[in-house]
């Protein structure tokens, strides 16, 4: 009998308190916090993302250079000339002009102007057909000289555990689209 | 209606609206249940929103085969109230207990509301352990499982919780219990 009473005093005191709740304020600081973290969590997801994708895409690159040897013929060919095989003009689907045009702050910050003491190739796209391109960054890499065979490059065989500098763009999506050899001039 | 799990899964991936319709759904229950644990409605609702907080930072930890979600939205405002009640014990409302139990005239004056008072302070003298069972299943009505979930006990040790805690207030309440029969 007296828990029965106790049970009833409980039972008014829940009733009692059943409509009290936080108030609305509560709700707007944590609406603007979850919007805040929400923004902060998808830059961070975008940013990995992108380098996972430039990871993965250089990986592949590198995965299929071998079976693209060049001829034995060039093999012979010094790195500086390799500048002036590059000098070619760029395939169709490249989009520098663009990148020049409209770089990011990011890329106006790691875009290493070419000097002189620094010889750059032209830019290879690393995606066919490639999309069309606004913005990006441009990101200085190094990889095994044998990289440079998969755009066509020539490269001695002895050479080709050597590394080499790369300026790797890519587009705001996270993808890589192009990347062209850096070799600095020693003079 | 669209289920917890649901609005926590489209919360999860950036959805506001799903996010406000879960809060403005369980925060009621949260808000009463810390509020209950504390005493202070102020801490109560710091409590709510960390809760919250920690729902979004923290809800794909959540597992449906375990509990309900408003189970774990009580586990988690359970480990932050206790947290606080560490760092700051509560006014030893025994004494008032004592005192108003003593004090036949004042209880002859109370009224539904004093009652009502009178068993919030009795059940926030409760120790921890026997107040959390009796203010998830006396007074927000969780299922003995959903407390279990919350408490991170077994069942069985909700019930006894339960029983205990009911016998120290109906101690606590003793006098005013005698009068009532009476």
């Amino acid at each position: 009998m007296k828990e029965d009473y106790v049970l009833q005093a409980l039972a008014a005191l829940a009733e009692n308190d059943r409509e009290k709740e936080a108030q609305p304020e509560v709700e707007a600081r944590l609406l603007g916090a979850f919007h805040a973290r929400h923004v902060r969590r998808v830059r961070r997801q975008r940013r990995w993302a992108g380098v996972a994708t430039l990871a993965a895409g250089l990986l592949i690159a590198l995965l299929l250079w071998p079976n693209r040897r060049p001829k034995p013929a060039v093999s012979a060919v010094q790195p500086i000339l390799l500048v002036r095989e590059a000098a070619r003009p760029a395939p169709a689907a490249m989009t520098v002009a663009s990148v020049t045009r409209t770089p990011s702050k990011a890329a106006r910050k790691i875009a290493i102007a070419p000097q002189s003491h620094e010889i750059v190739t032209d830019f290879f796209p690393m995606m066919n057909p490639a999309p069309s391109f606004g913005r990006g960054q441009m990101l200085r890499v190094q990889l095994p000289a044998a990289a440079m065979q998969t755009v066509g490059l020539p490269v001695p065989e002895e050479h080709l555990g050597d590394s080499v500098q790369a300026d790797v763009l890519v587009g705001e999506e996270g993808m890589p689209r192009a990347i062209r050899f850096v070799r600095f001039d020693v003079k | 209606m669209t289920s917890d799990e649901e609005l926590l899964a489209a919360a999860l991936h950036g959805d506001g609206a799903a996010f406000t319709a879960l809060y403005r759904r369980r925060q009621g229950a949260v808000y009463r249940f810390a509020l209950h644990m504390s005493g202070d409605p102020a801490v109560s609702e710091d409590v709510t929103q960390e809760v919250f907080l920690a729902l979004f930072e923290s809800g794909s930890r959540f597992d449906p085969a375990r509990g309900t979600l408003l189970s774990f939205l009580y586990g988690i405002a359970r480990n932050l109230l206790l947290r606080r009640l560490e760092k700051k014990r509560p006014e030893d409302s025994d004494t008032l207990m004592e005192e108003l139990a003593a004090d036949e005239d004042v209880l002859d004056e109370l009224t539904r509301r004093e009652t009502i008072e009178a068993v919030r302070s009795a059940v926030l003298s409760l120790p921890a352990p026997y107040r959390e069972a009796v203010v998830l299943c006396d007074l927000e009505n969780a299922s003995y499982e959903d407390a279990a979930a919350a408490l991170e006990c077994p069942v069985g040790t909700v019930r006894s919780r339960l029983s205990r805690g009911r016998a120290m207030l109906v101690q606590k309440l003793a006098v005013k219990t005698a009068r009532s029969m009476s």
